[in-house]
């Protein structure tokens, strides 16, 4: 006998009934038989039995009796164990997404963890309900699927990042749970400090949790600020915050003086000469700034009746001086006010904030008050951690020095993200690591020492998300070559070289343009001329412009050539010469080409080994002249890696944002289609690069794509589009036909 | 005919911030062509103005444009109904007659019209009419006055270095803080408080020049803004009003200016 049958002459229990009627009852009947069948257990059926009615009460019985089936693959692939969260949790999150649609969107979710990492289900399902709450059904996908995509090979990173275990899963947390965090605020913030305070130091971001797993506050140090990811707990107030935060950082620097010696003094010292210096600078900059105390004082929550314990004595004493209309009761905060206030004549001299401080620490050190220094965190929100104002021994909280200060915002954020500080490491290893953006230099420097030079967004066309700082540029000095590249590349390509020259003469005098209806010229325009008789027979004001005259050509134009060298380029394309080979010849003679037209020419070449390491060879930047170091850093090119071209054409495009021409055009030269050895999906690639072809045609940088090689072309097409991609099939002739395409494509 | 229409009827107001008046007098007494350098709305017309009115000369202004050609400046031939007749640009008005002739922004009219100011600038002092086939020698009267921003345009406009090497030059900058609050509380009649915050705010946007903003505000729109001040307006009305929508369109900025303005009252 099956066990529904026994169930239906048993009865069902009335949940069961009210839930699944007519067909549905069946249905359900059957799942039950199915996942009875299966024998994963009497908890999985009682799980299913007990989850399947609630579920249907708010998603529909559908997707309850669809459970069974997942709870079968998940048994399968994960274990009953998980399997029996998943039935449990069930309810709950149909009660959170509140319909069918939405509960099944959930299902498919875990359904595709199951599919790449069946380990992460259940890290996931444990904390299912708080992340939906913080992010939402949408924002939930999207976090799942950089999840994954983010260690599409690594399944124990994959499964750190479900346990929330990696700084980068908090960080998406942060963004993805739409409290305007960090990364949103900076530009505005930046401006902000500078329209204020001038001088803006480096600025920076940091995990939301501190040592000890504290929260963090902002903190800044020898020139650095480093502000939290986010604020949590201040929805709708995040601008305020982190400006609140930034300009009393601001305070501090312009306000503030030495460091205070640390000596012997005890924390609770320590933390009330802060609160008093914060005080200070901040009475400084409102008698600069009157408007800022409405930026400050809504974080100063403090009331007047709170129990005196050490950390709401200091909010209220915070609060107590900044506050003229705060009447504290306890003694302790009215004797710290009224000493702060005496000092008022004197507030220019910090020595007053370790005065005081000293004073109402020993007091507060004789009551009963504990403080606990360990879990001590500065009130309100919007103050610093105060450790740039001490001279402490040895910090491991100190942000790193000298030449990290010139490097960009943006390395640190994925250093500290890491929480490993790797990025770090290998400057302080190798501080003398050039600027790529400077000219190639003719020492032999290090060829596999690469440096970050930029993070960039990429494109998930599944999730349809742009997924910023995702990827990591690092830039590699060329390895030099062979100095007499020029002098051989005259040998090899005389003949097209010459013919190229006389293009380009024929091109110059082909371009002038005659220009009617001029207010000078060298002739008269007859037509307009006649025009201007007209108007004057017949009392009307004639147009002056009655001249005409030709124009000299007037090219406005900056052009980065993009070269892919990823392994593939290796390939021969004739007789004892591969497609690297050719690139390097046609670029070279494009470059020349360019120079005797006088266009601005960046050449990049580019390879990738994962998201991690987009490999980009500065060959010679706008500001380099065409020279023997450019042909040597040219022949100094060796295939290796592979072809991520999204990152490619950001990175080109980054660097002609700054550039006034009339006329900015990026030109990649590929054998290939997008691949790399951290994506397995073939589309994702392309649309990535699709993406970043419309984005940098939307700043006005065109991006067109020379094809190589008989099969490719179909791939770039999609990229580029038909008219600004074209394919050559036989390499031998790239040299004589970049530079024709190139004449051709500026007309 | 005379310039009498190019005659400054009352004193144009100028607070000077440092010798600027003995320079250009000294300038002036030698005919010698001179450049004033700054940002916008500084008061680099209005001290030309004041100049001008103080030594008794008509003053004759041509904003420069891209589209401005030679003859703009010296003149051309019209058809009139007699046939065609020719017409002083006014450059040689100023030449023939005597006056100051003030190119304002100089660099927006292109590199080579501005190269018939050179017989103008060195010891020739002469102005050809190519097309009238005259030659015209300068009144004793006639100087050459110059302005320009090297700050905003881009790289692709500057003077050429011929043009460069004729002028004396002078740096104008907004006034400081106390003789800026003191022109603009008597230009738009403004209490001296309110005038002194207008000042701070101006300077906070100035912070940001080449960081997010081309220019701060200049001295200009704090009069203004003191106006509409005079007249009413609150002060982060009126701020918003002359000084934070006019200067950028980006919302950001907008916002952090928005921000520093309630800082400061």
């Amino acid at each position: 006998m099956l066990v529904s049958d026994w169930i239906r002459s048993e009865g069902l229990s009335p949940a069961l009934r009210q839930a699944f009627k007519g067909p549905h009852r069946d249905a359900y009947l059957r799942a039950y038989d199915r996942l009875h069948g299966a024998g994963y257990g009497a908890g999985i059926l009682s799980d299913f039995t007990s989850a399947a009615p609630r579920t249907a009460n708010y998603a529909g019985p559908d997707q309850a009796i669809a459970l069974a089936a997942d709870a079968s693959r998940i048994a399968i692939k994960a274990g009953p164990k998980v399997a029996a969260a998943y039935l449990t949790l069930s309810p709950n999150m149909a009660l959170k997404l509140g319909d069918a649609d939405r509960f099944c969107q959930w299902r498919d979710m875990v359904a595709t963890v199951l599919k790449s990492n069946p380990k992460a289900v259940l890290e996931l399902l444990e904390r299912a309900e708080m992340l939906l709450d913080r992010l939402g059904l949408e924002a939930l996908g999207a976090w799942i699927q950089t999840g994954l995509r983010q260690a599409e090979q690594d399944k124990d990173k994959a499964l750190a990042f479900f346990k929330l275990e990696t700084p980068e899963a908090q960080l998406l947390l942060e963004r993805y749970a739409g409290d305007e965090s960090f990364p949103a605020l900076v530009t505005g913030l930046k401006y902000f400090y500078t329209a204020l305070w001038r001088d803006l130091p480096v600025l920076r971001e940091a995990a939301i949790e501190g040592p000890n797993g504290r929260v963090r506050r902002t903190s800044f140090s020898s020139g650095i600020i480093q502000m939290p990811t986010a604020f949590s707990g201040f929805r709708g107030q995040e601008q305020q915050l982190y400006r609140a935060s930034i300009v009393h950082v601001g305070a501090h620097i312009t306000y503030g003086a030495a460091r205070f010696e640390l000596g012997q003094i005890k924390p609770l010292q320590v933390a009330v000469v802060s609160l008093i210096e914060d005080a200070r600078v901040e009475t400084l900059a409102l008698r600069d700034m009157p408007g800022l105390i409405r930026l400050w004082l809504p974080f100063h929550t403090a009331q007047t009746d709170g129990l005196a314990t050490a950390q709401n004595l200091f909010a209220g004493l915070a609060r107590a001086l900044i506050d003229p209309g705060f009447r504290p009761t306890h003694g302790w905060i009215c004797k710290g006010a009224k000493m702060f206030r005496d000092c008022g004549a004197r507030l220019d001299d910090p020595s007053i904030s370790r005065h005081i401080g000293n004073i109402l620490g020993n007091d507060l050190g004789q009551t009963r008050v504990q403080f606990d220094a360990m879990s001590y965190v500065v009130q309100p929100a919007y103050r610093d951690d105060n450790l740039g104002l001490w001279n402490l021994p040895i910090d491991p909280e100190t942000p790193p020095h000298s030449e990290e200060l010139e490097t960009d915002l943006n390395d640190t954020r994925q250093s500290k993200a890491d929480g490993s500080s790797h990025d770090r490491k290998q400057e302080q290893q190798d501080p003398e690591t050039p600027d790529p953006a400077e000219s190639v230099k003719l020492v032999a420097a290090d060829p596999d020492a690469g440096r970050k030079v930029a993070s960039l967004p990429e494109y998930d066309h599944h999730a349809g998300i742009e997924r910023s700082d995702w990827v990591s540029v690092n830039a590699y000095q060329p390895a030099l070559g062979d100095p007499e590249f020029w002098d051989k590349l005259q040998e090899r390509h005389d003949a097209t070289i010459s013919r190229i020259k006389t293009v380009i003469v024929a091109s110059e005098t082909g371009k002038r343009r005659r220009l009617k209806q001029q207010a000078e010229g060298e002739m008269l325009d007859l037509d307009a001329a006649i025009n201007a008789s007209i108007a004057l027979r017949s009392n009307r004001q004639p147009d002056p412009r009655v001249y005409e005259c030709i124009t000299p050509p007037n090219r406005s134009i900056a052009v980065h050539l993009l070269l892919d060298i990823s392994q593939s380029t290796a390939d021969p394309a004739g007789a004892g010469i591969n497609v690297l080979d050719m690139e390097r010849d046609a670029s070279a003679i494009l470059a020349s080409t360019m120079s005797q037209l006088g266009d601005d020419l960046a050449i990049t070449a580019f390879s990738s080994s994962g998201r991690n390491d987009v490999r980009v060879i500065p060959v010679k930047t706008f500001d380099d002249p065409l020279g023997e170091v450019t042909g040597m850093a040219l022949s100094g090119l060796r295939p290796g890696f592979s072809t991520r071209i999204g990152a490619a054409l950001r990175f080109a495009a980054g660097s002609m944002g700054g550039l006034s021409r009339y006329r900015k055009l990026v030109l990649l030269v590929t054998d290939g289609e997008p691949s790399d050895v951290d994506v397995s999906d073939a589309e994702y690639l392309v649309e990535d690069a699709r993406r970043a072809v419309q984005q940098m045609r939307a700043h006005g940088i065109d991006a067109i794509c020379v094809a190589l090689g008989p099969d490719a072309g179909q791939r770039q097409t999609e990229i580029f589009g038909r008219k600004s991609c074209v394919q050559i099939s036989d390499i031998a002739t790239l040299p004589n036909k970049l530079s024709a395409f190139y004449l051709r494509m500026t007309r | 005919m005379t310039l009498d229409t190019y005659r400054l009827a009352e004193e144009p107001k100028y607070y000077p911030s440092a010798d600027e008046v003995a320079l250009y007098t000294a300038a002036y007494d030698l005919r010698l062509p001179v450049m004033l350098k700054g940002p916008t709305g500084c008061g680099k017309t209005r001290f030309v103005e004041h100049m001008a009115w103080k030594l008794g000369k008509p003053l004759i202004t041509v904003a420069c444009h891209e589209d401005m050609t030679a003859s703009d400046f010296v003149g051309r031939y019209l058809l009139g109904p007699e046939g065609t007749y020719w017409q002083d640009g006014p450059l040689t008005l100023a030449v023939r007659h005597g006056g100051i002739c003030y190119l304002d922004e100089i660099v927006e009219a292109r590199q080579d019209t501005t190269v018939i100011i050179h017989a103008l600038t060195d010891d020739r002092r002469i102005l050809p009419l190519e097309k009238k086939g005259e030659l015209v020698k300068a009144h004793p009267d006639f100087q050459l006055v110059i302005s320009y921003n090297p700050g905003y345009q881009s790289v692709l406009k500057d003077l050429k270095e011929s043009t460069k090497q004729r002028f004396c030059a002078m740096d104008f900058d907004y006034p400081i803080p106390s003789i800026e609050a003191g022109i603009v509380a008597s230009e738009a009649g403004l209490n001296r408080a309110d005038a002194e915050r207008l000042t701070k705010i101006a300077g906070k946007s100035r912070n940001l020049r080449g960081k997010g903003l081309d220019e701060g505000a200049s001295t200009r729109m704090l009069i203004h803004a003191g106006r509409l001040m005079s007249a009413g307006l609150s002060i982060d009305a009126a701020c918003k009003f002359a000084l934070i929508t006019p200067i950028t369109d980006d919302p950001e900025m907008r916002s952090t200016l928005t921000a520093a303005v309630d800082a400061c009252i």
